[in-house]
């Protein structure tokens, strides 16, 4: 049976109404917990599954997947017109999305999250259906070697974004690499810093530091520098669709997105930081005007919108054919699967391929239908915006710390959000860049323990790390990261002064 | 907490009531012949969904809601330091309840010992052992290791060149290597483990042949030894197990037995009928032929051991873990706290990078003049609105609590309107309510509200 028959079977399957029913409610539930900050789709998929006991697994699976989809569709809003991203792949989004809806052009921003979504959950999920066994193959080439290369590559995309002072960029991110110090060394066991308070062994969550550095330390912000002043208002401009300029910015971002985020989310690596910012770095690397990033360049959301969408359904690979979950939803998913007594692993499309072609369809009508349900709720959205700001931040706070709570269901999290609101101030007020601080926390322990890993296993030989091909690639790529720029500056330079 | 934990148990998902009314009524129908011996039971999972302590406490809701002996168990997942933090939160917030279970097993153990948890197993109330897993030596089908022997003769020759990945530091995985490594003469401090954190890590580096050698509960590799992508060169059980082609380590010389045990314990100071009201549910429980089902389906052992026997071998069992652990040299150990140079590193580049910082800003800002002015009352507006809310929240309750937030950081911001922001205030903190409550079945503390809300 060929891949296409085996789809339109899918198809033919999923297209009943009681299942077009579960795509619908998964999709929508999905899009409203992606609004919450701190609630993701794990938690959903989880406090669901009892409910699913008895329900067929096509119809189940068919939901999840919405839920999935969906939660990443809801994740850009907040982040767009609040600056509050609620996990870590909304957060390249925030950088320019909010220059966007400041300016009076979020329903442009959200239009674009909202059609690069799709474009990338679509083309994502295609590659899913066509490729999964052999992309696998070579996910599996990944050890810890090729990880920490990956890690060292991230951390020169982030010097893009440093900005002007390369010591404030240098502080922002020790900042974060010191937080990331927090917690159980994993290697050993051994505890870091946690002080003897238990809920600090399992390190602090990027969840925590994004939400407090980002939406609370904003709202301390501004309280400091302009109090009861009066601001002026956000204008927001008409908007009909996407001009024919924005349309030639966004769709080639939207491609460029789906092709890092794609292969990225295969990796078992989890997490879709990396596959946002690598999107974010290209998109300014790629631009006539690098300049405008960080004040509204729309290709700085449908870039990174469009990678973390194809990196969500890249995740669903290893998942598959694998049985490896790499993200919390796709443990939870598992999880779903064995309750089922499904097993995913190399046998799983052999044995059961009509539950897999027909979730694999309803990926497809998930997609269609989140574009339908968010395209016009852009334009609903936006007029958040004309709230009056004490509301609005006094808002932005009680969600913060509702997300915050929902984390543990533990006070710790609302206080530790606060303290990273506090930290967020005083950054601000030293003008230190906030996103390496972020980055620092993520990529700072992924490097340290999978250089370790890799230097366990070769027993201390530094040569592993250049040795593996695909290692040494990825090196190369970190190295040409930093140099090209500079050469491309230089060159630049050298013109002008003929 | 526990004054609210009544509010905490009742699924609620009212979105989807439509469908759940309907699987409801089903369920009840099943379980209308047993009257069910608890109304709410809550089973706490000390760690993330999916693993194997999650897999344990979901098998178990759904058995005791098919039995009817629970009318609606709940599953909680407090994940973190191999369960530890699970069991300290668990001590902490159920102590009296007699609707709560915690699942715990020998992986706990090991964090107990490797984290040196203040609180232990000794802490809570045991009820009854329930599952056994055996453990697989693995290695990808392209490796050149064809046999359990060829692996030894490999290690006995330079024992740091074999890396033996598996999960968590101290895990049941690592105990299990050091079991081995004792076994064939190896000091276990010479054992090159590389713990791999779960959700899978693990088990794509030993697929994808990272790690020599490959350490793992049977379930989580079932699948992949059914497509034949690894080879399992041994596995920890006393006798072949029928269905796999596996050989035991003890009938290829190494004279080593081990299971993975998961078991229930309950929190501390409740009476002794509700340690028996527990415990008979978990024995009717394991005694059902839907639990025979999912122990066939989940390849687990039926080791159910009850009450005081259970807690005379969890205790003899954290000897032994202890004594693994030590030869291991994992864990709290004096030499383990010397200083590392990675966090050196990093808190060196803070020190300079931050003071940098702070002086070229100074330096910048000494020529600007002063004129920008500070807000002092609108900042401590907010933090004593963020301070509120975290001596309130538990104890006047949620609503209240984030409504002076609320209107604290309002008037932050806003002069006039004080009216307006307080109406506003209620608004979106009963609405939050609400919405995290009874559609997204996160409750929040109710407190001084719980008897009307």
């Amino acid at each position: 049976m060929s891949t296409l028959d085996a789809l339109g079977q899918g198809f033919a399957a999923a297209l009943t109404p009681w299942n077009l029913l579960f795509a619908f409610i998964g999709t929508t539930l999905g899009t409203a917990i992606g609004v919450l900050p701190g609630i993701g789709p794990a938690l959903t998929v989880a406090v669901l599954l009892p409910v699913t006991f008895t329900l067929d697994p096509v119809s189940a699976f068919i939901m999840f997947g919405g839920i999935y989809y969906g939660a990443m569709y809801g994740g850009s809003t907040t982040s767009i017109l609040l600056n509050t991203p609620g996990e870590t792949g909304a957060i390249a989004t925030a950088i320019d999305g909010h220059a966007m809806a400041l300016q009076g052009r979020g329903a442009a921003a959200l239009t674009t999250a909202a059609l690069g979504s799709f474009v990338a959950g679509t083309l994502g999920t295609a590659g899913l259906a066509l490729f999964a066994p052999a992309l696998a193959t070579v996910a599996l080439e990944f050890g810890p070697a090729e990880y920490f290369a990956l890690a060292v590559l991230a951390f020169a995309a982030a010097t893009a974004l440093i900005g002007r002072s390369l010591i404030s960029g240098l502080a922002s991110l020790f900042v974060g690499l010191a937080l990331g110090l927090v917690g159980i060394d994993p290697l050993t066991g051994n505890a870091r810093l946690s002080f003897g308070i238990p809920q600090l062994l399992d390190g602090i969550d990027v969840v925590i530091l994004v939400i407090g550095l980002f939406a609370v330390g904003e709202t301390l912000h501004q309280a400091w520098r302009h109090g009861r002043g009066e601001r002026k208002p956000v204008q927001l401009r008409r908007f009909v669709g996407l001009t024919r300029e924005e349309w030639r910015r966004s769709w080639p971002a939207w491609l460029r997105g789906t092709a890092i985020g794609f292969p990225l989310g295969v990796l078992p690596m989890g997490g879709s930081l990396i596959p946002t910012f690598l999107s974010y770095l290209a998109e300014k690397r790629v631009s006539a005007n690098p300049e405008e990033f960080g004040h509204g360049a729309i290709e700085g959301v449908a870039g990174p919108e469009a990678a973390n969408n194809a990196s969500t359904a890249g995740v669903l690979v290893p998942l598959l054919t694998l049985g490896v979950p790499s993200s919390a939803t796709a443990a939870i998913l598992l999880a779903a699967f064995q309750q089922y007594g499904l097993r995913p692993g190399p046998l799983l499309f052999d044995s059961q391929p009509t539950l897999v072609w027909t979730l694999i369809a309803s990926l497809f009508l998930g997609n269609a239908m989140l574009l339908v349900l968010n395209l016009p709720l852009a334009g609903v959205w936006t007029r958040v915006m004309l709230l009056p700001r004490p509301l609005l931040f006094a808002g932005v706070l009680v969600l913060a710390s509702l997300g915050a709570y929902s984390l543990n269901r533990s006070l710790l999290d609302v206080a530790l959000v606060y303290g990273a609101g506090a930290l967020g101030l005083a950054m601000r007020e030293l003008e230190l860049p906030l996103v390496p601080a972020v980055l620092g926390l993520v990529l700072g322990p992924m490097g340290e323990q999978q250089l370790r890993r890799a230097l366990a296993i070769s027993e201390g030989d530094v040569t592993v790390l250049v040795s593996r091909p695909l290692s040494a690639a990825l090196l190369a790529l970190a190295v040409a990261a930093l140099v090209v720029p500079w050469l491309v500056a230089r060159r630049r330079k050298a013109r002008r002064a003929n | 907490m526990s004054a609210t934990s009544g509010e905490f148990v009742i699924l609620r998902w009212n979105v989807l009531s439509a469908i759940a009314l309907a699987l409801v009524a089903t369920i009840a129908a099943a379980a209308a012949a047993a009257q069910p011996q608890f109304e709410q039971l809550r089973i706490v999972a000390p760690a993330a969904p999916g693993g194997g302590w999650d897999q344990t406490a979901r098998a178990m809701q759904q058995v005791l809601l098919e039995t009817g002996i629970a009318k609606t168990p709940v599953v909680e997942n407090v994940a973190g330091a191999a369960g530890t933090i699970g069991l300290a939160r668990f001590i902490g917030a159920e102590r009296g309840n007699g609707d709560a279970l915690l699942v715990s097993g020998l992986i706990m153990l090991g964090g107990i010992v490797t984290h040196d948890s203040p609180v232990t197993l000794a802490d809570v109330v045991p009820i009854a052992r329930l599952t056994g897993e055996y453990e697989v030596l693995t290695v990808p089908t392209s490796s050149p290791l064809a046999t359990l022997d060829d692996l030894l003769r490999a290690f006995k020759n330079d024992p740091e060149s074999i890396s033996w990945g598996g999960g968590s530091a101290g895990g049941s995985d690592q105990i299990l290597a050091g079991l081995v490594a004792a076994a064939v003469g190896i000091e276990p401090r010479r054992v090159n483990y590389i713990a791999f954190s779960g959700g899978g890590e693990a088990l794509a580096a030993i697929v994808g042949g990272q790690v020599t050698v490959g350490i793992n509960g049977l379930a989580e590799f079932a699948a992949q030894i059914e497509a034949g992508t690894v080879r399992v060169l041994a596995i920890s059980s006393a006798e072949r197990l029928p269905g796999l082609d596996a050989p035991t380590l003890r009938e290829q010389g190494v004279e080593v037995e081990f299971e993975n045990w998961r078991s229930v314990v309950a929190p501390p100071g409740i009476t002794a009928d509700e340690r028996a009201r527990l415990a008979d549910a978990v024995e009717a429980m394991v005694r059902s032929a839907e639990w025979r089902e999912l122990l066939a389906r989940f390849r687990w052992l039926d080791r159910y051991l009850a009450g005081d026997e259970f807690a005379a071998f969890a205790a003899a069992e954290e000897q032994r873990v202890r004594a693994v652990l030590r030869e291991l040299g994992t864990g709290a150990s004096p030499a383990g706290r010397a200083l590392e140079p990675y966090p050196v590193l990093v808190l060196a580049g803070l020190a300079i990078f931050g003071t940098a910082a702070l002086v070229s800003r100074r330096r910048a800002h000494r020529t600007e003049p002063a004129n920008a002015t500070l807000h002092w009352r609108s900042l401590l507006l907010i933090a004593s609105g963020a301070g509120l809310l975290l001596v309130l929240a538990e104890r006047a309750g949620f609503v209240v609590a984030a409504a002076l937030l609320f209107w604290l950081v309002a008037r932050a911001f806003d002069a006039r309107h004080a009216l307006r922001d307080g109406v506003a205030a209620v608004c979106v903190a009963a609405a939050a309510y609400a919405l995290f409550t009874y559609a997204l079945d996160l409750p929040l503390p109710a407190g001084a509200l719980a008897d009307w809300l």
